[in-house]
């Protein structure tokens, strides 16, 4: 490989920076362009920057290492570096090249650097993180969601969300604060929110149960959904099933 | 206090009762007529009419018990409140079992000859006395099973507040990234890491002794939240500024022990984890009329939504002040969408 691993690292406390740079000094093909303290700088940092490898932490103020992930432009190859055993599956789940548990030794950080210049040699320089980001059940439901609009980063509690529509590689959601897209998949959403507050109506829509004000028979055979605010959306027949079951009537 | 009658609670003594009264009935029938040479239907009626109308009536002894405790109540006023209940009761036991023998027995004049009324009423009092001694003894029977079982909640409260409080230092939030702390100061402050590493031996070392005694004193207690705080201000940094305003009073004042830690590690997981701004963290100690006073406040960001099912360490705090010292309010909770403040009141002898 010709130069250096332009290197970023995004960690809010400044403890295990300064003892993952000094660790990072002893290795050779590792140049630092840059510190962030949280999620929201380390999307502008990369973006700009387009760094080589970048090491995260999971929990950080704000957004998490995950979230922040679902944010970028440039796809870097990421090691994690966090106290949680318990992210290690989701980690991979986002293409992690290595996943470091704190506290991790200097040999320890070295083979994970070997492992991201290994991939680098199989896949060129920029990885596909994030574009693999699954479909995969998670362990637990979503509590918010982080969109990109524009230049800023907005921060969505799942309660504020009405209903998520379809439009081909991306999503829109409506919120009570207002629309926003993401990059995300239908299947994403449809197992990622609770579906006791979350009901797939069609194949465009996921509408939460309480925006339902009416649900209307519309022809023979298909019926539509009235929100409170008046929005009509269609629903299909596995829809009806679904709202059937979920609201028991 | 719990006045349902243990007919109702308890099923079973139910059952119990009304098969001892049946056999009682079935057996009294049995010497009257084999016995006594009593016509069989003159039997059967006057059983029913006073036998088994006294396991009615009888029942309502145990409301004349619960409104008359020993207890609650000097001697004399008990012994006058059942006089008057136990007349109440046998009048209406007689009225009902004159009533049945005029209706339905074949012969009553026969009956009323042989001053039946007279016995009737002594026999009365007896049945009386001896169902007070019943109903008192099943009280005293529930009331320490309630004990038991509050003991018994209580001690898996404590349990579960040393596990919790042991929890969370070994938790890989706390000790896994002190741990890198540490590491990461070997190399640039190797004195600081030596004092980190008996900061946390001695936090850990409070936790694993003091599971035993049920109180501490406020300052042992304070002296362990404060090496906590201690660990975590290395890792924070500025970002964490704990503050104490302590009343010199309140040292000596007893207090549930780990009952403080959880509030220290709420607020640093929805004050400090969550945003990147500082967070007071402020220990207010004072001695009121009420007992010891300790409020803890945490500073937060208002942008930063908090995570639902915050509330189980509060509850658990709450649930404990309630069963060690039985009034449901100790814990106040205040938040001016800026500030979280817990409140506990510890009320002292």
């Amino acid at each position: 490989m010709a130069g250096k691993l332009r290197t970023v690292i995004v960690e809010d406390e400044e403890l295990a920076r300064n003892l993952l740079k000094s660790f990072l000094k002893s290795i050779d093909n590792i140049e630092i362009i840059g510190e962030c303290e949280n999620g929201f700088e380390g999307v502008k940092m990369i973006n700009e920057n387009q760094p080589d490898l970048v090491f995260l932490d999971i929990q950080m103020p704000k957004i998490t290492g995950f979230e922040m992930l679902e944010l970028l432009e440039h796809k870097p190859q990421i090691i994690f570096a966090t106290a949680y055993d318990q992210y290690a599956l989701k980690a991979f789940e986002y293409n992690a090249a290595d996943y470091l548990l704190k506290p991790y030794s200097k040999d320890r950080l070295a083979e994970a650097v070997d492992k991201v210049v290994e991939r680098i040699r199989k896949e060129g320089v920029t990885s596909d993180v994030a574009d693999k980001i699954s479909d995969f059940p998670k362990e637990e439901y979503l509590d918010r969601i982080v969109v990109k609009d524009r230049h800023k980063i907005h921060i969505s509690p799942v309660d504020q969300v009405r209903y998520i529509e379809s439009m081909d590689d991306y999503v829109m959601i409506y919120t009570t604060e207002g629309r926003y897209m993401k990059q995300k998949t239908m299947k994403y959403f449809e197992s990622a929110l609770n579906p006791r507050d979350f009901i797939r109506i069609h194949r465009s829509y996921i509408v939460k149960v309480n925006e339902i004000s009416e649900i209307q028979q519309y022809e023979k055979e298909s019926y539509i959904v009235i929100l409170h605010d008046k929005t009509k959306l269609k629903v299909s027949k596995t829809g009806y099933k679904n709202l059937k079951e979920v609201l028991s009537f | 206090m719990d006045f349902r009658h243990p007919f109702i609670t308890n099923p079973k003594i139910a059952i119990y009762y009304g098969l001892f009264w049946v056999m009682a009935a079935i057996a009294n029938i049995l010497v009257l007529t084999f016995g006594n040479n009593v016509d069989v239907v003159e039997a059967v009626v006057e059983v029913f009419a006073f036998l088994l109308s006294f396991a009615i009536v009888g029942s309502a002894v145990w409301y004349v018990i619960k409104f008359s405790t020993l207890e609650d109540n000097s001697f004399w006023r008990v012994i006058f409140a059942h006089a008057i209940a136990a007349s109440v009761i046998i009048f209406i036991w007689m009225y009902f079992g004159v009533v049945a023998i005029k209706l339905f027995h074949p012969n009553p004049s026969n009956w009323f000859e042989e001053n039946r009324i007279a016995n009737g009423i002594f026999a009365g009092y007896g049945f009386y006395t001896i169902y007070v001694v019943f109903f008192y003894a099943i009280n005293y029977y529930n009331g320490f099973k309630e004990k038991l079982r509050s003991e018994g909640k209580l001690k898996a409260l404590v349990k579960e507040a040393e596990l919790h409080a042991l929890k969370s230092q070994i938790n890989p939030h706390f000790l896994f990234n002190s741990l890198n702390s540490i590491s990461s100061l070997t190399m640039t402050d190797p004195e600081k890491a030596q004092e980190m590493v008996i900061n946390l031996s001695q936090l850990m070392r409070y936790s694993l002794k003091h599971h035993q005694n049920e109180k501490v004193t406020f300052k042992q207690e304070l002296e362990n939240n404060r090496l906590y705080l201690h660990i975590e201000k290395v890792r924070f940094g500025k970002k964490l500024n704990p503050s104490f305003e302590i009343d010199e009073k309140c040292m000596e004042a007893e207090i549930p022990n780990m009952i403080l830690q959880p509030l220290y590690e709420n607020a640093i997981k929805y004050g400090v984890y969550e945003t990147t701004g500082q967070v007071d963290v402020k220990t207010i100690g004072k001695v009121t009329e009420k007992g010891l006073e300790v409020a803890i406040s945490n500073t937060y960001d208002p942008d930063v939504m908090s995570k639902k099912g915050e509330g189980i360490g509060l509850v658990n705090i709450r649930e404990r002040l309630q069963i060690i010292y039985g009034n449901p309010g100790l814990l106040k909770i205040s938040d001016n969408k800026k500030e979280f403040k817990v409140t506990l009141t510890i009320p002292q002898k």
